[in-house]
């Protein structure tokens, strides 16, 4: 018997990519809950009885400030000494699209001096525009969990949907560190794996940067949406190839592999 | 000065026929003279005056646009009780059988008159409307829709269509991003008939249990009314009655339009759904047009019962509302629902935890009044049967004479040149630059969105198909049908080809189709012409539906698309849906492999009235082509034979532009070729490419499989070519009549986009 894997996804009004990513750890043999914020916030659930933490995608508070810093605030006030601890047992924790934003602003990545400042912002795409589209992906995979089992350098595909997805970091020295250590995971490419401008670079993100990892590789922070191609049959370009698993499926099996080795 | 914040008495007893009109005008009533007279007449049988707020529940309750008074004799004729059979239930949307335990609830309506005075507002809230027509039914919304309609000119008094048509699609953009319901089908048309008459038509598809499944009725005594969500403002006031007349200049309106707040809609549709799913709902309904007083009538009238209302219990935005402004607001994101008292705890507890507002309003009673009270005091007391039963009319009406002319087209000389002008027209070219702003992949269950192909060069699909349980392999195919510029020649040919477009996309997909809802649009029906022009078109959905055996579920008709001497033709837009067996069978346009047989299943015509080629010719009249349903049925039900049993590569529909447009559009996803020869067609060259038949696809049969699909298809399917590496090429013969490389179409029919 598989030991019981226990996920929390963190919710509050906006955020509207929990089902989704609810079903992709559900289909991943763990246990999943939507958990939320309030419930944390007044004390009946406790963030450090679960395994794997998910920060979804969507609109927290309606996004109507910068995105993703609501949802930060709220847990910065009453819940980050149970969020830090939880990282730093080196458990997973991941967030995409709305939920990497909340990652940057919550300072989780890239943290490059471990004292949880503000190192980056994700902003408004250059194209000044909503992009729902697929991208092609390179895999830069160094020692981030949620990666294992992809090959170095190999490309993937996965759907976006954002209007503010541009990795930008406070200065070059930051972009210099996360680049030289490798935390630059996940690139945007053209369909020759080059790194491109747009439309591959939906959002003009600083040296085509798509996801960040943390140093220690628990804490993934991507703009693209791998809980929505779990399966194969949810990819934009599926009726052009042979059956497969989804390429969002690796990141969750790998979690929770992870997990059950590790913990 | 206050404003007392009572209701005051209104003086009809006593009043001739021309100074009821006066009452009704002066309080933006809406009601003709013989509507005013009737409620004269109710009163004097009640020995009183009405009060403001009864005056005003039956204005919103007569307006056109809540009792479809110009239309429902014809409705009742032509569209309500085809295949019944099919129907699992009908309310504020429509429901089809998906498979044993579900059911597909889905309806499209418009939302016109609020978008062309306000484009982002209107548009948001007629996303936030539809979903909460599919709610009601106690279903979970998978899938938005919408149809859109853009003038190309400007009119004096209103805003550029530039302006409108960036402020619509911001407008859907904002709300159903932000709601999290993926926004995965529709269509833009533009033309200058809809200067400055915008239409926005929006779509909805939801699965709920059939178990599950809520009905807005309550036929016995002591049910609680449960207000919840958003709060009651005074945005929204009056906006059927101004949805119920021409338009004039958009700005004295602006009240009349809603503010939507897609962020207190997404744990609304949780909450509400988690009530469902543990049973504690009784009936259910949404604030719609009307707001309070539509719903609360209609449920009460549905069951057979009276009920009461204290109007200070609902919550508001602003303290000093009035009693009828209260009961008639049409604020957004607000759910009546009816709970038994036993529950009434547990469905308050389920709403705190999603931090949604909700009040106990009022509740059920014996008898057939409905009673309204604002601080102990009494100010409606009306039979609800009198509220809810217009007078219905059979407006006049006259048809047209109309001569068809059939212009023959000059043979034209340069066939590359007009593949071109066809790609790259506004009507046919790529809509990424709104569709791409619309969040698609969301929920995780999109299988075929609205593109599909090679990532980076995806061309157009057909139908979008969802798959609403991840534990199932089954799947929900959805796709519309309309065309204004055919039922501005022939609305009866316009209804049947709206018919003819929905069923074909729905096939191209591999899906069986399963039901309609029409959404109607049209001018002032007291233009007996327009009249006569509305009952074209139902007849025209009536004889095709009628055929297929496909019921209408739902559906709503938008009158008054008119402004000074500009109007729009009277058309339909046809959402459909339809079911797939197995998602892993479902298909798409692109060619899929090098040196397979192109089947044409079709056959083209001579008749071009509409068509884009005569379009770009500047030709008008003509015959418009025809859509005979009984060909439709035989020819699509074979496709789906063949598509089962995998003899299909790709399939895509003829529509706008012809054949040459429609193989042009399957390399685009593609990257491959493909070479015709249009000698067997029979037909002059520029009908064989260009012309718009009805009933037919482009096919591309797998190798080894051509036997078999021949067998399914019978004299309805005739080779005309081969996919190839790169170009496309087409010959007439020996002679060659076109040729153009992959990179040309694909730039062409992503002419505006970058």
């Amino acid at each position: 018997m598989n030991r019981d894997v226990k996920v929390a996804i963190l919710t509050m009004e906006g955020t509207n990519n929990e089902e989704e990513a609810y079903l992709s750890f559900k289909h991943s043999d763990s246990s999943p809950e939507i958990v939320h914020l309030k419930k944390l916030e007044n004390g009946t659930k406790k963030l450090g009885s679960y395994d794997i933490i998910f920060f979804p995608g969507g609109f927290s508070a309606g996004d109507y400030v910068r995105a993703g810093a609501v949802m930060a605030a709220r847990i910065r006030s009453r819940l980050m000494k149970d969020l830090e601890k939880f990282v730093e047992t080196g458990k997973p924790v991941m967030g995409s699209c709305n939920g990497f934003q909340v990652l940057v602003e919550l300072a989780l990545i890239p943290n490059l001096t471990k004292e949880y400042e503000l190192e980056a912002a994700l902003a408004p795409n250059m194209s000044n525009r909503f992009e729902a589209r697929t991208v092609y992906l390179r895999v830069n995979r160094g020692n981030c969990l949620f990666l294992r089992g992809f090959r170095d350098g190999e490309i993937i595909k996965l759907p976006i949907a954002h209007s503010e997805g541009r990795f930008t970091p406070r200065d070059g020295n930051v972009l210099r560190k996360i680049i030289k250590n490798g935390m630059n995971v996940l690139s945007y490419v053209d369909d020759k794996g080059r790194l491109s401008g747009y439309p591959w670079n939906p959002n003009g993100s600083e040296h085509n940067i798509a996801g960040i990892c943390n140093r220690e590789g628990n804490v993934l922070g991507i703009m693209p949406h791998p809980e929505r191609v779990f399966y194969n049959v949810t990819e934009s370009d599926w009726t052009r190839h042979e059956w497969r698993p989804g390429m969002g499926y690796p990141f969750f099996m790998n979690a929770v592999q992870f997990l059950r080795e590790k913990f | 000065m206050t404003e007392p914040k009572a209701s005051t008495e209104i003086p009809v007893l006593n009043k001739t026929r021309d100074e009821l009109l006066e009452i009704s005008k002066s309080l933006h009533l809406g009601l003709s003279s013989d509507e005013m007279l009737m409620i004269k007449s109710y009163f004097e049988n009640e020995k009183r005056n009405p009060t403001d707020v009864e005056v005003q529940a039956i204005a919103q309750a007569w307006s056109e646009h809540c009792s479809y008074k110009s239309s429902k004799i014809h409705l009742k004729k032509y569209i309500f009780g085809i295949a019944k059979e099919k129907v699992v239930a009908q309310g504020d949307a429509g429901l089809v059988s998906l498979d044993d335990d579900t059911a597909i609830a889905f309806k499209m309506e418009s939302h016109n008159h609020p978008s062309a005075i306000e484009p982002y507002g209107g548009a948001a809230t007629g996303v936030g409307g539809i979903l909460r027509d599919i709610l009601s039914m106690g279903a979970q919304p998978i899938a938005v829709t919408d149809a859109l309609y853009f003038g190309t000119k400007t009119v004096k008094g209103f805003p550029s269509p530039k302006f409108i048509e960036d402020g619509v699609i911001a407008g859907i953009r904002d709300y159903g991003n932000r709601v999290g319901i993926p926004t995965v089908s529709g269509g833009i048309v533009y033309s200058e008939h809809f200067s400055p008459n915008v239409l926005v038509n929006v779509g909805c598809v939801g699965t709920v249990n059939k178990k599950k499944v809520m009905s807005s009725a309550i036929s016995e005594p002591g049910i609680i009314l449960i207000i919840a969500g958003g709060k009651t403002g005074r945005d929204g006031i009056h906006g059927v009655n101004m949805a119920s007349a021409v338009m004039g200049s958009g700005e004295d309106d602006i009240t009349t339009v809603q503010l939507g707040s897609p962020i207190t809609k997404e744990p609304l549709i949780h909450a509400v759904l988690e009530a469902n799913e543990k049973g504690l709902l009784y009936a259910l309904k949404d604030l719609g047009g009307g707001g309070l007083s539509s719903v609360v009538g209609e449920m009460l009238e549905a069951g057979g019962i009276g009920g009461r209302v204290d109007l200070e219990k609902v919550p508001l935005k602003e303290k000093s509302m009035r009693p009828w402004e209260i009961w008639i607001s049409e604020s957004q994101e607000r759910m009546l629902l009816a709970v038994r008292k036993e529950n009434v705890n547990s469905v308050t507890e389920i709403m705190d935890n999603w931090d949604i507002t909700s009040s106990v309003i009022g509740e059920s009673v014996e008898g057939k009044r409905l009673q309204i009270f604002y601080e102990g005091l009494e100010v409606l007391n009306l039979v609800t049967e009198f509220m809810t039963s217009p007078k219905l009319y059979d407006r006049p009406r006259s048809v047209a004479e109309r001569r068809v002319v059939q212009w023959l087209p000059k043979y034209p000389t340069d066939f590359k040149k007009l593949l071109v002008s066809s790609l790259s027209d506004k009507n046919v070219r790529t809509k990424e630059f709104a569709v791409r702003q619309y969040d698609h992949t969301v929920r995780g269950s999109t299988v075929i969105g609205p593109f599909t192909g090679i990532v980076g060069r995806e061309g157009p699909s057909d139908a979008s198909v969802i798959r609403p349980d991840w534990n199932k392999s089954s799947g929900v195919a959805i796709a519309h049908g309309s065309n204004p510029f055919y039922s501005e020649v022939d609305p009866y040919l316009g209804g049947m080809a709206a018919i003819d477009e929905t069923v074909r996309n729905l096939i191209s997909a591999g899906a069986e189709p399963l039901g309609f809802s029409d959404c109607l649009n049209s001018g002032n029906p007291e233009n007996p012409e327009i009249m006569g022009e509305f009952v074209s078109m139902t007849k025209g959905l009536h004889d095709s539906a009628f055929s297929l055996n496909i019921p209408f579920v739902s559906g709503n008709v938008s009158f008054y698309n008119e402004t000074g001497n500009r109007r729009i033709p009277t058309f339909p837009t046809v959402l459909g849906v339809g079911k797939v067996e197995d998602i892993s069978s479902s298909i798409t346009p692109d060619f899929k492999g090098i040196g397979n047989a192109l089947f044409l299943v079709g056959v083209p015509t001579t008749d071009l009235g509409g068509s884009l080629y005569y379009r770009h010719l500047k030709l008008e009249g003509g015959r418009v082509p025809y859509s005979d349903p009984r060909v439709l049925k035989r020819r699509g039900w074979n496709l789906l034979k063949a598509i089962k049993s995998g003899e299909v590569a790709s399939i895509h529909d003829i529509s706008d532009g012809g054949l040459a447009t429609t193989v042009s559009e399957m390399t685009i996803g593609s990257k491959i070729g493909a070479s015709l020869d249009v000698s067997p067609l029979g037909l002059r060259t520029d009908f064989a490419l260009f012309s718009e038949p009805q009933s037919s696809w482009v096919v591309e049969v797998r190798k080894g499989k051509e036997k078999q699909f021949t067998d399914h298809l019978g004299d309805d399917s005739v080779v005309i070519g081969y996919t190839q590496e790169s170009e496309l090429i087409v010959r007439r013969g020996e002679e060659r009549v076109l040729l153009i490389d992959l990179q040309s179409i694909l730039r062409n029919w992503k002419r505006g986009y970058s």
